[in-house]
């Protein structure tokens, strides 16, 4: 065991005019530490693509996660996959990254534009084995982890981005590499990295893609403990066993709401200094607390913030917005979505008389399902997430 | 003087943020910088009244649509 863990993410775009993404991602975890991560591209592009990929990535993500031996996972794959009537072939080429204890990956790739791995951030020519199963020319490599690691994968629209319009030959490899090894070290999440490689694509492709375009990036990096302080307890003689709790907990500490925020200053008997910034957001702005990592409004900020994590799991459209701007949810987000990979949420029930007034948008049960779907949103990014009602 | 205006939540739907910026405004218009020390803070538990400021600890009830008039009579004039 190590305090390594990995931050996923992918990103498709579809051929221009085709509803359906003929590439396919699926990530299945292995018991707590290790992972499979698959990326398959079906012959083609629409519905057929798309049922070869869907079908390839699910056999061997699942097979791979069950410990069966990967000769196994790649027949299973021949056998099950339909016979195109078109070209009379079952083809979907694929990309297999499998964590194992967060200690090792085990990359298996065919006929998909080779993994990039960037080491501190440069590009590491990592050892590849040829071998040959039914007939198909598969390269392995094993390659021990260290922090900073970061894998691309990619389907062959990404090196085909630009093919007769910018370029002669497509976006080269070894130009994609120096590419992605100036946004690496910014630090991004795997999310928004193949965000930005996948929208470079659809710009060199001129708006209207030739292919599908996946790309899905594997960070490695440090857990990073974070906490979130939201609402005031219900019984108000908690107050100081919510405060203690949350200020032993090791990481960082966001404290979300007005009430609360000046409870957190009692407790820690320093004073609150809201700022009157407003950053050119129309969100409440932030305050200063000594002890305190951020310290913001509570319910309008935290709406916005569960917004941004939506978009961040379906478009990731938004990520400029919460990428670069200084007011409180922007802040929160890069927190939680980037640094963050283990949260404590803490949770107040209290009820706000103030916010019981028929004209306000904001009640007591809008708080409380805001916090879950916040919680379940960061889930699906990967976070190992723990709550504690008060 | 000292002028604080509520910046919680429920103040923050009721319009502070054009109370603070119009105050921002009248401020430097009149040149009260030296003389106003304008200031935010959480919720000031009379979240019905918003919204909430006070003026050296003096509470009123001021909205957007009042805000000028009450900066004349209360903040202008009182310095």
């Amino acid at each position: 065991m190590n305090d390594l863990c990995a931050d996923i993410g992918y990103k498709s775009i579809n051929h221009y005019g085709e509803q359906l993404c003929g590439d396919h991602v699926d990530v299945i975890e292995q018991g707590d530490n290790s992972t499979v991560v698959v990326l398959a591209d079906g012959l083609g592009s629409g519905v057929k693509a798309s049922i070869l990929s869907t079908l390839t990535s699910k056999i061997i993500s699942t097979m791979m996660a069950a410990g069966m031996p990967l000769e196994e996972c790649v027949s299973a794959v021949a056998a099950t996959l339909p016979v195109s009537s078109e070209h009379g072939v079952a083809y979907s080429t694929f990309t297999i990254i499998h964590l194992l204890n967060n200690q090792t990956a085990e990359l298996i790739q065919y006929d998909n534009p080779h993994v990039i791995l960037l080491r501190d951030g440069v590009n590491y020519d990592y050892p590849k084995t040829e071998m040959n199963i039914g007939g198909k020319q598969i390269f392995k490599s094993s390659i021990p982890l260290r922090e900073n690691d970061a894998f691309i994968a990619m389907s062959d629209g990404c090196p085909h981005a630009g093919i007769g319009i910018e370029y002669n030959f497509g976006w080269a490899i070894e130009d994609i590499t120096s590419f992605m090894e100036t946004i690496i070290l910014a630090g991004y999440t795997a999310k928004t990295l193949s965000t930005m490689l996948v929208d470079e694509c659809y710009k060199l492709y001129g708006g209207e893609p030739k292919d599908d375009v996946t790309s899905c990036v594997v960070r490695i990096r440090k857990r990073e403990p974070m906490n979130l302080l939201f609402g005031p307890p219900s019984n108000r003689d908690d107050c100081d066993r919510m405060m203690s709790l949350f200020f032993s907990k090791e990481g960082k500490h966001i404290i979300c709401g007005g009430t609360t925020s000046t409870i957190a200053s009692q407790f820690l008997r320093k004073p609150l200094k809201p700022s009157l910034n407003f950053e050119g957001s129309d969100l409440p702005p932030t305050a200063e607390l000594e002890g305190v990592d951020l310290v913001t409004e509570g319910v309008i900020t935290i709406a916005r913030v569960l917004e941004y994590a939506k978009d961040y799991l379906k478009d990731n459209d938004r990520y400029e917005d919460w990428g670069m701007k200084r007011d409180g949810a922007a802040l929160i987000s890069r927190f939680l979505f980037e640094e963050a990979t283990d949260i404590n949420f803490f949770v107040g029930r209290a009820i706000n008389p103030a916010h019981q007034n028929p004209d306000l948008p904001i009640t007591f049960s809008i708080k409380m399902s805001l916090a879950e779907e916040l919680v379940d949103c960061l889930r699906q990014m990967g976070k190992r997430v723990k709550v504690s009602y008060f | 003087m000292k002028v604080t205006v509520c910046i919680g939540s429920s103040c923050h739907i009721k319009g502070s943020r054009q109370v603070v910026e119009q105050f921002q405004q009248l401020i430097a218009d009149n040149g009260l910088k030296e003389k106003v020390d304008l200031g935010g803070t959480f919720c000031m538990g009379k979240c019905q009244q918003g919204v909430c400021v006070t003026v050296d600890d003096q509470f009123y009830s001021v909205s957007p649509e009042t805000a000028e008039e009450f900066f004349n009579t209360n903040i202008k004039a009182k310095v």
